[in-house]
């Protein structure tokens, strides 16, 4: 136990480090074509380009889909797409991450360029933006801790780092510099530290990352 | 710790089980059965993946999407998959 122990401070000391995989070179990260889907009730297409994420909800009732091109849905078993409105500042929302609540299936998040977060309370139907104390709005990953439901989101770009939520993403508080360079998302893992917390995993162009949430 | 490529990207990652993840990427799809210590390659042919998620109610049944919009399911936990779209 003592060594366990050990290591973690080690870890701690170290930051983020590399899970699996000692690479330090960067992929370049092309853009591929336009694929298209049909929405069978609607006769009409959506597109995905460049898709970064998916997500589905804890009663795994939908698929979630986050996309250069926005978010899209489909229902468990179904085959056809539709894309989730969303009640954004800006046209466009190029979705980077979407987080189901693990504990309720109506609670989902998603973290998008140039909107930071937005919630949902009814499984997807209505949004609002949850940006209060964020440092910049290119947010990367969004990570919900099993456990407690506590948030912590990956900002890129201005303000730079990662900010935690204790109320559900009512108020932000930046509490690391983050894995730093390309960050893919952010994930709550549920193994304990040993310190009172658990980890953070993070797909990064270097590699898979973690890091105890304890900051 | 190993079994990833080196020099490579990773998209995606999922986690359901804490002990059994996956990453999506270019390369194709790799899980861990020991919380990311080991990775070894499934999903057969499968490449440019952009991103994984794990069904919270079926833990074997693994939904992978290509950088391009083709979604693929596994419900086999990653052994099998078939092409949904």
């Amino acid at each position: 136990m003592k060594g366990r122990i050990y290591y973690l401070q080690i870890l701690m000391g170290l930051g983020w480090i590399l899970s699996g995989s000692i690479s330090l070179a960067k992929e370049p990260n092309h853009l591929l074509p336009v694929a298209a889907t049909h929405n069978d009730s609607q006769k009409s297409a959506v597109a995905f380009e460049h898709v970064h994420t998916l997500g589905i909800d804890a009663e795994s009732r939908t698929l979630f889909l986050g996309a250069h091109t926005g978010l899209f849905r489909r229902e468990n078993g179904g085959r056809s797409w539709r894309k989730v409105a969303l009640p954004a500042s800006v046209s466009h929302l190029d979705v980077m991450a979407v987080t189901p609540d693990p504990k309720n299936s109506k609670t989902i998040y998603i973290g998008a360029h140039e909107a930071g977060v937005l919630k949902s309370a009814d499984g997807g139907a209505t949004w609002k933006e949850i940006n209060s104390g964020l440092g910049g709005v290119d947010v990367h990953g969004i990570a919900i801790d099993p456990n407690d439901g506590k948030l912590h989101a990956l900002v890129r770009d201005k303000g730079e780092g990662i900010y935690r939520s204790t109320n559900g993403g009512g108020k932000w508080i930046r509490v690391d510099d983050g894995p730093g360079g390309e960050v893919k998302g952010l994930y709550s893992v549920n193994i304990s530290t040993g310190m009172g917390g658990i980890f953070l995993y993070a797909p990064t162009a270097e590699g898979l990352k973690r890091n105890p949430d304890c900051f | 710790m190993g079994g990833l490529p080196a020099n490579r990207t990773v998209n995606g990652f999922a986690v359901v089980d804490p002990k059994i993840m996956y990453v999506a990427m270019r390369d194709g799809l790799f899980k861990s059965t020991d919380a990311g210590e080991t990775w070894k390659r499934t999903g057969g042919e499968l490449k440019n993946l952009a991103a994984v998620a794990i069904n919270p109610k079926k833990p074997n049944e693994v939904y992978v999407a290509t950088m391009d919009g083709k979604i693929y399911m596994s419900a086999d936990a990653g052994m099998k998959w078939k092409k949904q779209q």
